[in-house]
């Protein structure tokens, strides 16, 4: 019986080791969240949950990391959680928890819309204040969206940066992720619109799908230099098809020739914008993206930001509210100049 | 308890059992969270780990993990094993979903659209086990990949089902009596589980086959009809965790429960059923199941970082069964020792 015993406790002691190492060993890691203590009685400090749609990608840990700024300018408590699997029910069981351990705002990017939906309505029956960024839920389950990003605002950037780089005239070709993508199509529908509108002597000669795979739009891209000789620029609106494109173009030996640009993450793309392959990448600051997340959570649970208004002000930045969506601004152009600022 | 503690019986045999063991690991884990995770919002107010709502949600989010590891343990104490279980709570919920948007059917008819779907779905493996005599562990493997597969096919375009109905919604998220809707759900399938295998010849036959298929089948025992029942079983079972799933999430998906076999698997295995066959218990792979869903929530309900899940699940695993192996294994020896020796001991002086 002793023996037993003494192995009991001495499992305990371990499995209770193992939690405590673990606290101490995520201080180090930047995305991890902080452990909350108890608060003290006098300072109150708000919580805000932050659930991104899987933990461990690059995008949104630079979401976390200018969140978490944002936060400790606040004097907020930041819990940064979210799936480490593609399992659905994960982020409604993360909600749950925040609802039992007393947060004050949940800020949500879902995987799932309307499986998340449920779970924040629940949320909101209990007095907690809930926003969406990155992806939107429902929007009766939430009260504002942070939206990085318009499919104006893309569609009309990619457009013009295109342009420009091909000094308004010649011709073009898309690379997109699939056919029946909506954020892509919804995007496009803009980009022909900028060019109806603005560019008569450009012309989009091809639009072809990636299945959002690098080495696809590799072969696509090639395919596509051969088609059209006198293709001037290829736009990649997929982040996987922008590194496939500038790889085929850099194979092909058109360096200069045929221009790259597109939608992706500047980490991926930084050493195909420093040989001068890609000319720009464009994408929203992730980092602004998790600190305006913030800030609005934080405004909306003192009551300074409220349903209805216009405009939120942060500084010496004033965001503009369309209905409820809260706008991060245009997109930003990353290129050789300022691309190794960012690590995302 | 199990079938060693009434052979050796006496109070010590059951405080040697693995189900003890993991009893008190599971006792150990929830004290241990209770102070971790347990803390005063501003307004005084308990929050966290120790509140009764935690508590509920965290039986509501192992409830259909708990579904599945119960109709496993049958399966694995014939030696035999089910990955397609995930892949069937996939399928059955999107034909669910299927049959009430586009069949305009209603939601108790869609139901036992989806449970009959599951049960033919363990009646496939069955029979490819039964008639082919392919190892399970092959058959559903291919399963595995065809249910899902069937699901994504339904579901083309990755089209979800929503807006499901309230009363509906409620069986995964609201109380009856005081208790998640689900929680009776899960009684129900645990108890009858238990009798299934405690307190029938069934079981007896489920670990006859695991110790040795061929003897059972000399000894008279319909294997095959045994062996059926454990997949069609499980198969029915994994469509009532699809369905619970749903209402939960208020959506069914394609990719509903991926995953969740191996989840099922660790707490059958943690819950002290051997993976070869032939041992084990229902009470174990509950208890199996608790603890895995106190580290899983109560981490997260202390704010510590889920990643740490996977590492501690598995050294809960292994020490468990390290702790559960050793005083044997440490007996074994002493007894060989004391026997090892050609010379006959002295038998120690009486006190």
């Amino acid at each position: 019986m002793k023996r037993i015993l003494a192995l009991l406790l001495a499992t305990g002691l371990v499995l209770s080791g193992c939690g405590k190492s673990d606290t101490s060993s995520t201080a180090s890691t930047p995305a991890a969240a902080p452990t909350t203590a108890a608060p003290s009685a006098g300072a109150r400090k708000l919580v805000i949950g932050l659930l991104p749609k899987a933990k461990g990608n690059g995008y949104f840990v630079s979401c976390a990391k200018g969140a978490q700024e944002a936060a400790d300018a606040l004097g907020d408590t930041l819990i940064f959680d979210g799936p480490t699997n593609d399992d659905a029910g994960k982020q409604n069981e993360i909600v749950d928890n925040w609802i039992n351990s007393g947060v004050d705002v949940i800020a949500v990017s879902a995987e799932n819309k309307d499986g998340l939906s449920t779970a924040l309505r629940q949320a909101e029956a209990k007095g907690i204040k809930v926003i969406s960024f990155d992806a939107d839920v429902q929007p009766d389950a939430r009260t504002f969206f942070v939206n990085q990003a318009t499919p104006q605002g893309i569609g009309y950037k990619l457009m013009d940066e295109a342009a420009r780089l091909c000094g308004n005239s010649g011709e073009f070709a898309i690379i997109t992720a699939t056919l029946t993508a909506d954020n892509q199509n919804e995007w496009k529908k803009y980009i022909d619109e900028d060019l109806a509108k603005n560019y008569p002597n450009m012309k989009l000669v091809d639009f072809r799908p990636c299945d959002d795979d690098t080495a696809k739009a590799q072969a696509v891209a090639t395919t596509l230099m051969s088609a059209h000789p006198d293709l001037k620029l290829i736009m990649a609106i997929s982040s996987k098809a922008v590194p496939g494109a500038a790889e085929a173009v850099k194979q092909a030996g058109k360096i200069g020739q045929v221009h790259v640009i597109g939608l992706g993450l500047p980490s991926e793309n930084k050493d195909y914008v420093h040989a001068g392959v890609t000319d720009s990448v464009i994408l929203w600051k992730t980092e602004e993206l998790g600190a305006l997340t913030v800030q609005v959570a934080d405004a909306l649970a003192k009551g300074t930001l409220k349903p209805g208004d216009k405009s939120f002000t942060v500084g010496d930045k004033t965001y503009t509210i369309d209905g409820d969506n809260v706008l991060l601004g245009e997109p930003f152009v990353f290129n050789k100049d300022n691309i190794d600022q960012f690590n995302f | 308890m199990s079938a060693s503690t009434h052979q050796s019986g006496g109070a010590k045999a059951v405080f040697r059992s693995h189900e003890f063991i993991l009893f008190v690991v599971l006792v150990a884990e929830w004290i241990f969270f209770y102070f971790a995770g347990t803390s005063k919002n501003y307004s005084g107010a308990t929050v966290g780990f120790g509140t009764l709502d935690a508590q509920f949600d965290i039986m509501r989010h192992s409830c259909e993990i708990g579904l599945l590891a119960l109709v496993m343990t049958p399966v694995i104490l014939t030696g035999g094993i089910d990955l397609s279980v995930g892949s069937v709570l996939g399928f059955s919920a999107i034909v669910f979903g299927k049959l009430w948007r586009d069949g305009h059917l209603p939601i108790d008819i869609a139901m036992l659209g989806a449970l009959a779907t599951g049960a033919l779905a363990g009646g496939l493996n069955a029979s490819l086990i039964t008639w082919l005599r392919l190892p399970p562990l092959i058959v559903t493997l291919g399963t595995y990949s065809l249910f899902r597969g069937l699901a994504e096919a339904v579901a083309h375009d990755g089209d979800t089902f929503t807006n499901f109905p309230a009363s509906f919604i409620n069986l995964g998220n609201e109380r009856w009596l005081g208790v998640p809707e689900q929680l009776p759900i899960l009684a129900v399938v645990a108890i009858a589980v238990w009798l299934l295998v405690h307190r029938t010849t069934f079981g007896r036959s489920f670990r006859a086959i695991g110790f040795a298929p061929e003897g059972a089948r000399y000894a008279g025992l319909p294997v095959e009809r045994r062996l059926a029942l454990a997949y069609v079983l499980a198969g029915t079972v994994a469509a009532l965790a699809g369905i619970i799933y749903t209402a939960r999430l208020g959506q069914a998906k394609a990719d509903d429960g991926t995953g969740y076999e191996l989840f099922a698997i660790t707490a059958v295995v943690l819950g002290g059923t051997s993976i070869f066959g032939g041992t084990g218990s229902v009470h174990g792979t509950l208890l199996g199941v608790a603890a895995v869903a106190v580290l899983t929530d109560g981490l997260s309900l202390a704010h510590w970082p889920r990643e740490a899940g996977g590492v501690l699940t598995g050294l809960l695993l292994i020490l468990t069964l390290t702790a559960s192996v050793l005083p044997k294994m440490l007996s074994n020896r002493r007894s060989h020792r004391q026997t090892g020796p050609s010379t006959p001991q002295p038998s120690p002086p009486s006190p």
